[in-house]
């Protein structure tokens, strides 16, 4: 899969400093404060498969989720097609993290959340009462918004969803090939026993992503992976969740809105309030899409 | 940019606007509140280090001698470090330390061998220990079974390496509560079914000696540790094969050269151990990252004044000050002459009730702290009583120590039926008491952990199990260690409890098992305290005041490097 577009709007940029290390701002800030991209027009960038929609590998169904007494989501319905990037945009408190930790059931790890509706993962409704959380997890991968390496040497870091999920044959190789799908490998291929902790931001970050992929999940939850990353590092990542598209399904909350044109085959849009507003390709939403208050906000009328 | 007209001149504050004197005052009371705490607290150590050294009773020939021979070099030497070569000087504060401290270490390590694990049975407990381990993580490499047959196992096989299946021998009345009329007697007996590895190996005809023991199991550990870390900071095989090997002949030298320089084999193998590997770790570590290494010469400066000074006063004929605290009274039992009087049995016996309160309090602590953080209920009824009980915690924490005195005295002593005033007791009682500490201090460690990385394990589909093991407790551990070391700084300096437990006044041999009675250091400060001669209540206490606060002064300073060398990990 080849891309230039993104990357050179973001090798560009002159703040690219190249170090790859972490910036406060987040990406969110960056974009609304900067009209002129707002204005263009979208790099929605031609993906030769995402017209043709795949089987949907997990699929919400009038899904609400409350934390104590105050809605998070209301009846949101969506069908996330396998082997495909899906973004989810929205302003901030819009529920769009929420739904993406319902899919995996850390919000079970929230006392006061409750979830009503059936999110079926290859069929299964993951809320049923046979659905042991825990295996649902060994499925589904997360990254996280702030890397989060634990404080364990880089080899250990990767081998650990290996470990606790008893996939103990090959570790070796599987390390070094998670290492290797998230590109980062050539960079730490010297100093694996070293802390995960050592690393800049941006590694820290492709640390991660290689965690979670190293078990070999079917779904890859990304919860604004790149937003306490600086535009060089974010670059990286983007590259990386092309790749892995063509292996795993992604979805990816952001905040940023070139962001989800330039990496996603599909885009849903949360608005204030819990409520899912528009899913569709990406292409549509970003150039046609149907609701006033979607353009509204995509165009930053509104948000 | 601004002008300094004088138009403007009255917005600056010059005339007073701006009113400090509150402010000030404010800043002076703090000021003098800090300094009449720690001068207060100064003072009474200066006062109680007098009495035990009495620096002064030394002839004037005696002192200049030393100041001449060892302070002015070293305090010259420390001016050089300070102006031209502050790297060196912090390689001179260590180097000078490190030496100091371990050979403290190593006297208590010296005293466990001697009175609480002798060589032979730490030999045993450590070679069944590592046959266990073998066992099981062959069995980990080999059967890739079931959690349950792993969890067997490894319960199991390390318990009948170390235990067995000892005989039991049970023989209690139950009776009504409040008549205490017998209503049946519980009685049976089984024999020793299988014996332990452990003792199998300590009924052999041929052990090997006490020395050997050591240098088998103590010895070749620590030094197989300092070859891999050699190893792996000098990026070397060989290195690392020379400084293991270096290690153990600098220990297996002693089992020759030991009686030339009239110490015990097993002293030196311990003192090579403890101290010489330490100190030749630094040396090379300095040596290697060759920043400062002119600090290395300042405990040679002062090891050689005082060992100058030592052979000219003698030389000279002059007398030294009237020493309290000297090595004497470190290896002495209690007399009835306030000259012969020393602390040894009753130094002793605080290691050993520490021992016993280490076993009983960490483990009960951390596993409640564990429990309250990760798994307790939050929310609802439930979680209301968990916050109930956590208040009450932080509460007791704050008992009077005399109020657990009576609650050990109660329970193990009245309830338990065991002999007061036995370490046990003591140890028991006293872990009670830090019992709240430790669960506070390791309960603040464990919420220290990031919820991001609670986040990331439970994310990959670790269990709660996996994750508590995993991730929690190697992170809290630093945390929960220097809490832990602490409460036992407070415990060892305990009186009131051992008091009440009935803690011997004046025990002349030292407990030789954890059920013998008993004196702990404090202990033995309070009966000095009521003595009548005067030298006691002086000079003796003065003495015993200064090594309790030597040993908790360690173990604070202890927690603290714990506490250091792993925020820098982080």
């Amino acid at each position: 899969m080849t891309r230039d577009t993104p990357l050179e709007t973001d090798g560009g940029d002159p703040r690219a400093d190249g170090s790859g290390t972490a910036v406060a701002d987040s990406a969110a800030q960056t974009d609304s404060s900067d009209e002129s991209l707002l204005d263009s027009s979208f790099d929605v960038e031609d993906r030769s498969h995402a017209s043709e929609d795949t089987d949907a590998i997990v699929e919400a169904r009038d899904i609400d989720v409350y934390y104590g007494d105050e809605q998070a989501l209301q009846s949101v319905d969506v069908a996330i097609p396998e082997k495909r990037v899906t973004a989810m945009i929205g302003p901030s408190g819009c529920g769009k993290s929420t739904f993406l930790r319902s899919i995996n059931r850390m919000n079970d790890l929230i006392d006061a959340a409750r979830v009503e509706g059936e999110l079926l993962f290859d069929g299964k409704n993951v809320y049923d009462d046979d659905v042991d959380p825990v295996a649902l997890r060994r499925k589904i991968g997360m990254v996280f918004q702030s890397p989060n390496p634990f404080p364990k040497s880089i080899y250990d870091n990767v081998a650990y969803g290996l470990e606790v999920q008893g996939k103990t044959d090959d570790v070796d190789e599987k390390v070094h090939r998670a290492l290797e799908r998230a590109a980062l490998l050539d960079e730490v291929e010297d100093q694996l026993d070293e802390s995960g902790l050592e690393l800049s931001g941006g590694q820290q970050q492709r640390l991660c992503i290689a965690r979670a992929i190293a078990p070999d999940p079917e779904v890859l939850l990304m919860d604004e992976p790149a937003s306490a990353l600086d535009p060089v590092a974010t670059s990286k990542v983007e590259d990386l969740i092309e790749e892995l598209a063509e292996d795993y399904t992604v979805v990816i909350v952001t905040h940023n809105m070139q962001q989800a044109a330039r990496i996603s085959d599909k885009t849903a849009v949360f608005l204030t309030g819990g409520e899912l507003v528009e899913f569709d390709d990406t292409a549509k939403i970003f150039e046609n899409p149907e609701s006033q208050r979607v353009e509204d906000y995509i165009t930053g009328k509104f948000g | 940019m601004a002008t300094t007209d004088e138009s403007t001149g009255s917005w600056f504050g010059a005339d007073g606007q701006v009113s400090q004197v509150r402010g000030l005052l404010f800043k002076l009371s703090c000021l003098g509140a800090t300094l009449l705490a720690l001068g207060l607290v100064l003072v009474f150590l200066l006062y109680v280090f007098n009495d035990a050294v009495q620096p002064l009773t030394a002839d004037t020939g005696w002192l200049l001698t030393f100041v001449v021979t060892l302070v002015l070099p070293a305090v010259a030497v420390g001016v050089y470090y300070y102006t031209r070569d502050t790297r060196a000087g912090e390689v001179a504060y260590t180097a000078l330390g490190l030496p100091v401290a371990t050979t403290l270490l190593a006297g208590g390590v010296v005293i466990t061998f001697e009175h609480i694990v002798s060589p032979h049975a730490w030999f045993a407990l450590a070679l069944s220990a590592t046959v266990a381990f073998g066992l099981v993580e062959l069995h980990a490499r080999t059967r890739t079974a079931g959690a349950l047959e792993r969890l067997a196992v490894v319960v199991l096989v390390p318990l009948l390496a170390l235990v067995g299946v000892p005989g039991i021998a049970v023989d209690f009345p139950v009776e009504t509560p409040l008549l205490g009329q017998e209503l049946f007697r519980l009685s049976f007996a089984i024999p020793e079914l299988v014996p332990s590895l452990r003792e199998v190996i300590l009924a052999l005809p041929v052990l090997p000696t006490a020395a050997i023991s050591l240098l088998l199991t103590f010895t070749l550990p620590i030094a197989a540790a300092a070859a891999w870390h050699v190893r792996r900071v000098r990026e070397s095989d060989r290195d690392g094969a020379i400084a293991g090997g270096a290690t153990i002949v600098a220990a297996g030298l002693g089992l020759v050269a030991a009686p030339l320089v009239d110490l015990s084999a097993t002293t030196w193998v311990v003192l090579a151990t403890v101290v010489a590997l330490p100190v030749g770790l630094y040396v090379e570590s300095v040596v290697r990252r060759d920043v400062g290494v002119s600090g290395l010469a300042f405990p040679v400066v002062v090891a050689a004044g005082a060992l100058i000074g030592a052979f000219l006063v003698d030389a000279l004929g002059f007398a030294g000050p009237d020493l309290w605290l000297d090595w004497d009274f470190l290896t002495s039992p209690a007399s009835t002459t306030p000259r012969d009087a020393g602390i040894y049995p009753a130094l002793v016996g605080s290691v050993m009730m520490l021992v016993v309160v280490a076993v009983a309090a960490f483990p009960v602590g951390v596993g409640a702290a564990v429990y309250l953080e990760e798994y307790a209920p939050n929310d609802g009824l439930l979680g209301s009583i968990v916050d109930l009980i956590e208040i009450n915690i932080a509460n007791l924490a704050g008992v009077p120590s005399v109020v657990y005195g009576v609650l050990g005295l109660t329970l193990f002593v009245r309830t338990a039926g065991m002999q007061s005033g036995i370490v046990m007791v003591g140890g028991l009682t006293i872990g009670l008491l830090i019992l709240p500490i430790v669960i506070v201090s390791a309960q603040e460690a464990i919420r220290g952990v990031p919820d991001s990385l609670r986040q990331a394990s439970y994310g990959m589909g670790a269990t709660k199990w996996q994750t508590v093991r995993n991730v929690v407790l190697p992170r809290a551990l630093p945390g929960i260690m220097t809490g832990t070391i602490l409460a036992f700084g407070r415990a060892i300096g305990e009186t009131a409890p051992l008091l009440m437990i009935g803690a011997a006044a004046v025990v002349r041999i030292p407990p030789d098992t954890f059920f013998s009675l008993f004196s702990a250091m404090p202990r033995q400060i309070f009966a000095w305290s009521k003595e009548i001669e005067t030298e006691f209540r002086y000079g003796v206490l003065a003495a015993g005041v200064v090594t309790l606060l030597i040993v908790m002064l360690m173990m604070n300073a202890s927690a603290i490097l714990v506490r250091n060398k792993y925020q820098r990990q982080n």
